[in-house]
């Protein structure tokens, strides 16, 4: 039993670590740049304005609002050219206008729609990999679940990320049953584990008490 | 019994191949001594990060079952030697016997009046300070252990677009430490197994496999989107 269940963990170790290590390689990478609040710039940060006109605008758009309107509104961003997951829409009722923000992992957009005239001015700004980094550490994030993951691309990535999660639980825990298989490493190894047991339980403790 | 790296090539015993097996060894004890220690903080933040991301799950709620506190105190003024709001709020929250990471979230108006957070792992504190009546009045919000969970996910003490909240609390800094820590055994852990597999040729094939399909779905977020669309 044990000879067939230990190759075969190891196996499963090695594959779906090396499958999930991009995953974590994005996370443990853009934990810098939000802890530290530092976004490397690897290139010109660009931004661009357009107008687009004749779009479609929902004739039911007044009495929507979260989701349903996302919903209603995804017609006239497809005219505008504009994919991506659609943020908070800001309905400014006197102007008649609609500030609706668009992201794609490293690419903001902001569509200004006048209701009355059916144009939008669309201003792109390009902000690059650490950005997209940090979008999708967030992503889909505690706020806002009612309107998040409205684009198929970023439900995608809420699978991709949780599934890196167990997959992460996973591995460790195989992990170390594979330590463990292995005597000559255990004293150390208990060691060590004890050692970040107390540094974590002892942080965590001083923080919340 | 074999371990996960261990060599299966049979080399010869020269310099160069005893080098080669001793970076082997080290590198495959670097690969799970720094997991076992980093073993408990990658579960918080993974299991705090499954959690994030799904906010309606009921089980793991903490905001609506928190437990509330209100209470009104006598305060002595900060003197003209207490300058500037921080050293203020941290007069005022030496007489209230608190200790947090302070969360600016209102521009002062008035002088006499004071207002501000104070946040640490399950307690959230919202302080009104009135230096003209010596009055400061406190809520106190504290949430159950997934809202403890929850907050040290995130407890970093700054906000990305946000140039005023700065970190002000040392264990906020030690904590923000131990994430980077995390993080540096994180890609650690992913370099040694990279060279793990490279040293193991029957597994080249299909761990180049794995890791092709893994970049692959990774990058498409990463660049592949913009690329795209």
């Amino acid at each position: 039993m044990r000879a067939r269940f230990y190759p075969l963990v190891r196996d499963l170790h090695l594959y779906l670590g090396l499958f999930i290590s991009p995953f974590v390689l994005v996370f443990a990478v853009s934990v810098f740049f939000m802890a530290h609040k530092w976004l490397p710039k690897f290139g010109p940060e660009t931004s661009t304005t357009r107008v687009a006109q004749a779009l479609p605008v929902p004739a039911e758009w007044a009495g929507l609002s979260g989701r349903p309107l996302i919903e209603a509104l995804k017609a006239t961003l497809k005219a505008a050219n504009v994919p991506g997951e659609v943020g908070f829409i800001r309905h400014m009722v006197a102007e008649k206008r609609m500030i609706i923000p668009v992201t794609i992992p490293g690419r903001e957009t902001l569509v200004s729609l006048n209701l009355d005239t059916r144009e939008a001015t669309i201003t792109t700004r390009e902000r690059g990999l650490a950005d997209a980094l940090v979008t999708l550490h967030k992503s889909p994030g505690q706020h806002g679940p009612d309107i998040r993951m409205n684009w198929f691309y970023m439900r995608a990535w809420r699978w991709l990320a949780d599934a890196t999660v167990y997959l992460v639980l996973f591995i460790s825990l195989s992990g170390v049953y594979l330590w463990y298989v292995l005597r000559s490493e255990r004293t150390v190894g208990v060691i060590l584990l004890l050692a970040g047991a107390s540094s974590f339980f002892g942080l965590a403790y001083a923080l919340s008490h | 019994m074999p371990s996960a790296t261990e060599s299966t090539v049979p080399g010869k015993t020269t310099s160069s191949s005893l080098l080669r097996a001793g970076a082997e060894r080290c590198n495959r004890r670097l690969h799970y001594y720094t997991g076992l220690f980093l073993l408990f903080f990658m579960w918080l933040f993974a299991l705090s990060g499954l959690i994030l991301n799904h906010p309606t799950w009921n089980f793991a709620e903490s905001w609506k079952n928190r437990r509330e506190v209100d209470e009104e105190r006598e305060m002595a003024a900060p003197g003209p030697g207490v300058k500037g709001d921080l050293a203020q709020a941290r007069e005022i929250m030496r007489q209230l016997g608190i200790t947090g990471e302070i969360l600016w979230t209102t521009t002062r108006a008035n002088p006499d009046l004071f207002e501000f957070q104070v946040r640490r792992p399950g307690h959230f504190y919202f302080i009104k300070a009135d230096f003209a009546r010596k009055r400061v009045t406190l809520r106190k919000d504290d949430v159950n252990l997934w809202g403890v969970i929850k907050v040290l996910h995130t407890f970093d003490g700054v906000q990305m677009d946000d140039d005023r909240n700065t970190r002000d609390w040392g264990l906020t800094s030690l904590w923000v430490f131990s994430m980077d820590v995390v993080a540096v055994g994180l890609i650690v852990m992913v370099l040694s197994s990279l060279y793990m597999t490279y040293e193991r040729r029957p597994k080249r094939l299909w761990g180049s496999f794995a890791l092709g399909l893994g970049l692959l779905c990774c990058g498409l977020f990463c660049a592949g989107l913009r690329w795209i669309f």
